[in-house]
C-alpha cells in the first residue's frame, strides 16, 4: 500500500548472449490494483545504451529524462557516444546524489562496448549500488519470479534468436505470477554490429 | 501492533511437488536455517504420514512439526475407527484443511503440500494456504524459493506462454514422464540454491508410483 | 431440537484426544492473550499492513444476477497473496448442493470452510424436515456464523444463490452475505476487488428479459472486463446457470484468450497495444 516501489508495479530483465545483449520490460502502469495503462514503456535508449527503469512511475519518468540531459551533454562535450559501463557509473552517481531522499527506481543498463565488443549488463539498487553481471540482471516487483526463471532457462553464448526466446519466456512466465507486472512486454535485442531489434510480446492481458 | 509474536524465523528451505499420470514427486532441500544461520544441513522436510501420503510444510518449522503430529494422530484414529481402512488422499486433504482451519484464530504459519496416489491411480498433489484453503494442482512449490520456482513450473509442466512452432497456437499440455519430471526438479532446485540463501545442501526427492516409494538424493550448493 | 446457535463453534481447550471434527466443526483454538483479534490483525490482515507474515489468499471478482431464465453466476479464478499470484485455478463457486451455489470472495479459507459447512447444514435440514432448505434460511445460517465471529478477522463476501419453494412455486433467490454480518437479498450483485469493473458492464447490458445465451455472455463479459483492469482478478472465468431443476456448469474460459477473442469480435479492449 505505502511502499513507493510497489504502487505502480512493473519489472524488467536484461541478459547477455554471444556478441549480443537483450533487455525486456513489461508495459503495465497501475495504481495499486487498477491497471491504468498497458503502454507504459520502461526502457529508454541513450545512444547505443538501453536503460530500463522500474519502480515509482513519476521517478521513472523524471530520472530517465535527467539521464537524457546528462547523456546529451556528454555527447556534446566528448564528441563520442557513452560506453555502457560509463552510462552505468553515471546512473550510479545520479542515484547516490540523492542518497538521503532517494529516487524510487530500480534501473538496469544494457549495451555493447563499442571498442571491445563485450556485452554489458548492470543493475542497481535505488541508491546506486552497482551489480555488474556476466549472465543476467533483474529488477522490479517480480524479481523473485524473474530470478527463478532466468536461473533455470539461461545458458551461456546464446545467439540473438535464442536470447530473444529465453528472455521472452523469462519475462512472460514471471509476469504471470505477479499481479502488478504484465499487460504486455517489450524486448530489445542489441547485436555487436549495431543492429537493434524491438519486438512487442503478445502476453496475457489480465 | 500486537506484541504477542509466537512465530519465529526457523524453517526449512523450499519444497516442490509435481503430479504425473501415474506418479507423484515431492522434493525438498535438507537445509534448516534460522535467519542467516544454518541449523542443520541434514534435516528432512518430507514427512511420511503412512497410507502412501507424504507431506512438506514450509514456513515456521515448529508449526510444521505440530501439523505433522496432528495429522499422524488423525490418521491413527481413522485407522482405529474404521478397521484400518486406508485414508485416501482426498480425505486426508480435507482433514488437513480442518486441522488448519481449527487454528484460524491462531494460525499455523505453514504452506503444506501433500502428495499421494489418487483413487483412480493418477498422481495427486494438494496444496494449502496457512488457513486451510486447498486445491488439487498439477504442480506446486512452497517455502523461501516458492516465488522463484512456481513460474518455472508453470512454464515447464503446464507449458505456459509456449507456442507450438508449427501451428502458432498455445502448446498443448502433455503429461510429463517420470525422468523429465525428476530432471525438472533437479534443475529447479539448482537454480533456487543459487539465488536463495535458505536453499541448499542436499536435495531429497520422494517418488511415488503404484510400485511404491523411491527416494533419491542429490547434492546442492553448500554455501 | 438443536437450534442453529447450539451448533455454532465454541472455543474449547485443544484436547489431543478429540478427533479433528466435532459436529463437523474443528475445535477452534484462540491464543491465550487479552485481545486475540489484535494479534490476528497484526499477523494476517494485509489490508492494514502489507508486510504481514501470514498472507491469506484473496482478491477476486464474482457476480450473480437473476433474469427470466434463472440465475447466472460467474467468477474469476485468481488467488493472490499480496502481489504474488498464489493460484490461477481456484474454484470460487462452491457447489453447496445440486440446487444451491455459493460464491467465494475475500479469504479463500474462510469461504471454502464455511460454505462447505453450510452444505452439511443444508443436508441435515433436508434429512430432518424432508424438504429442501430455502436460500433465505441457508443464507441466514451463514450470516449468523459471520455475525458471531464479527470483529475476529474473518474475511468473506459471498452470494448464496438458488431456488426456494414459496407458495408452491420455485422462486430464484440471491443473498449477499459478508463477514460484517450483512445479509441482503437482491437481483444483481458483484463482489470482490474487481466488482466495480464488473458492475460497469453489467449495468450497461442487464435486462431481466435476456435470453439464457445472452445472459451467460453478459456474465462472462463482465468478469473478463474485471480481469483486464483489476490486478487481483484474472486467469479464467467459471460460468454457472441456475435453473429450478438445479445448476448447470457452463465451462471454464481462459481470460487471456477471451480478451484477445473479444478484441477481434467486438472491437473492444483498444487500450491494448498491438505494435
Amino acid at each position: 500500500m505505502s511502499n513507493p516501489s510497489e504502487i505502480n508495479g512493473g519489472s524488467a530483465v536484461a541478459m547477455i548472449g554471444k556478441d549480443c545483449v537483450a533487455i525486456a520490460c513489461d508495459l503495465r502502469l497501475g495504481l495499486q490494483s487498477v491497471t491504468v495503462s498497458g503502454d507504459f514503456e520502461k526502457i529508454f535508449q541513450y545512444g547505443g545504451n538501453f536503460v530500463a527503469f522500474t519502480g515509482l512511475a513519476t521517478d521513472v519518468q523524471t530520472v530517465s529524462t535527467e539521464l537524457r540531459q546528462k547523456h546529451a551533454l556528454y555527447e556534446m562535450v566528448e564528441e563520442r557516444s557513452m560506453e555502457p559501463n560509463t552510462a552505468a557509473h553515471l546512473v550510479s552517481s545520479m542515484l547516490y546524489s540523492r542518497r538521503f531522499a532517494p529516487w524510487f527506481v530500480g534501473p538496469l543498463v544494457a549495451g555493447i562496448n563499442s571498442t571491445t565488443g563485450e556485452p554489458y549488463v548492470c543493475s542497481f539498487d535505488s541508491i546506486g549500488s552497482m551489480d555488474v553481471s556476466h549472465d543476467f540482471v533483474v529488477t522490479g516487483t517480480a524479481t523473485n519470479q524473474l530470478y527463478g526463471m532466468a536461473e533455470s532457462l539461461y545458458e551461456k553464448d546464446m545467439s540473438p534468436e535464442q536470447l530473444f526466446e529465453t528472455i521472452s519466456q523469462t519475462l512472460l512466465c514471471a509476469a504471470d505470477r505477479d499481479a502488478i507486472t504484465g499487460s504486455g512486454g517489450l524486448v530489445y535485442v542489441i547485436e555487436k554490429n549495431g543492429k537493434v531489434t524491438k519486438k512487442l510480446l503478445k502476453s496475457r492481458q489480465d | 501492533m500486537s506484541r504477542f509474536n509466537p512465530y519465529g524465523d526457523s524453517s526449512g528451505g523450499s519444497s516442490l511437488a509435481i503430479a504425473g499420470a501415474d506418479f507423484a514427486i515431492l522434493a525438498g532441500d535438507t537445509r534448516h536455517s534460522t535467519g542467516f544461520s544454518i541449523d542443520s544441513r541434514d534435516q528432512s522436510q518430507i514427512a511420511d504420514l503412512g497410507d502412501g501420503l507424504f507431506l512438506t510444510s514450509n514456513g515456521f518449522s515448529a508449526d510444521a512439526k505440530q501439523l505433522v503430529d496432528d495429522l499422524r494422530t488423525q490418521i491413527k484414529w481413522y485407522h482405529h475407527n474404521n478397521n484400518d481402512h486406508k485414508l485416501s488422499i482426498s480425505a486426508a486433504a480435507r482433514t488437513t484443511m480442518m486441522l488448519l482451519y481449527g487454528k484460524r484464530f491462531f494460525p499455523y504459519y505453514v504452506n503444506p503440500i501433500m502428495i499421494g496416489m489418487a483413487d483412480d491411480g493418477t498422481g495427486a498433489v494438494y496444496s494449502f494456504d496457512p488457513l486451510g484453503s486447498y486445491d488439487r494442482e498439477p504442480s506446486r512449490a512452497a517455502g523461501h524459493a516458492s516465488e522463484l520456482l512456481m513460474p518455472f513450473l508453470d512454464n515447464q509442466v503446464t507449458f505456459a506462454n509456449q507456442l507450438d512452432p508449427q501451428t502458432g497456437e498455445p502448446r498443448k499440455r502433455l503429461d510429463l514422464d517420470l525422468q523429465t519430471a525428476v530432471d525438472l526438479v533437479k534443475d529447479a532446485f539448482t537454480g533456487a540454491a543459487e539465488r536463495q540463501v535458505q536453499v541448499g545442501d542436499t536435495l531429497e526427492i520422494v517418488i511415488l508410483t503404484k510400485d511404491g516409494v523411491d527416494r533419491q538424493y542429490y547434492d546442492l550448493r553448500r554455501d | 431440537m438443536d437450534t442453529v446457535i447450539d451448533q455454532l463453534p465454541k472455543s474449547v481447550d485443544a484436547a489431543a484426544a478429540l478427533p479433528a471434527c466435532v459436529n463437523g466443526l474443528p475445535n477452534f483454538e484462540f491464543p491465550s492473550i487479552d485481545t486475540p483479534s489484535a494479534f490476528l490483525r497484526a499477523f494476517t490482515d494485509d489490508a492494514s499492513n502489507p508486510d504481514v507474515p501470514i498472507k491469506p489468499q484473496h482478491g477476486t471478482t464474482t457476480l450473480a444476477f437473476k433474469f427470466q431464465g434463472g440465475i447466472i453466476v460467474a467468477v474469476d479464478s485468481r488467488a493472490s497473496a499480496g502481489s504474488w499470484i498464489a493460484s490461477q485455478k481456484v474454484k470460487k463457486v462452491l457447489e453447496i448442493n445440486p440446487f444451491m451455489l455459493g460464491t467465494m470472495a475475500g479469504g479463500a479459507a474462510d469461504c471454502q470452510f464455511w460454505e462447505r459447512w453450510l452444505g452439511s447444514q443444508c443436508r441435515l435440514y433436508e434429512l430432518r424436515n424432508k424438504k429442501r432448505i430455502s436460500v433465505s434460511a441457508a443464507s441466514k445460517i451463514l450470516a449468523n456464523v459471520t455475525y458471531h465471529y464479527k470483529g475476529s478477522g474473518l474475511s468473506m463476501g459471498t452470494m448464496v444463490c438458488g431456488y426456494s419453494e414459496k407458495n408452491n412455486t420455485l422462486e430464484p433467490e440471491i443473498y449477499y452475505v459478508d463477514s460484517d454480518g450483512s445479509r441482503v437479498a437482491g437481483q444483481l450483485f458483484s463482489v470482490g476487488s474487481g466488482q466495480t469493473f464488473a458492475y460497469g458492464v453489467l449495468d450497461q447490458g442487464y435486462d431481466y428479459n435476456l435470453s439464457v445465451e445472452d445472459a451467460l455472455t453478459l456474465g462472462k463479459r463482465a468478469i473478463i472486463a474485471a480481469t483486464h483492469r483489476d490486478a487481483y482478478s484474472g486467469n479464467s472465468c467459471n460460468l454457472y446457470h441456475l435453473k429450478p431443476t438445479g445448476w448447470v456448469y457452463h465451462g471454464n474460459y481462459d481470460a487471456a484468450a477471451e480478451i484477445w477473442r473479444l478484441k477481434e469480435a467486438e472491437g473492444s479492449f483498444n487500450d491494448i497495444r498491438t505494435k
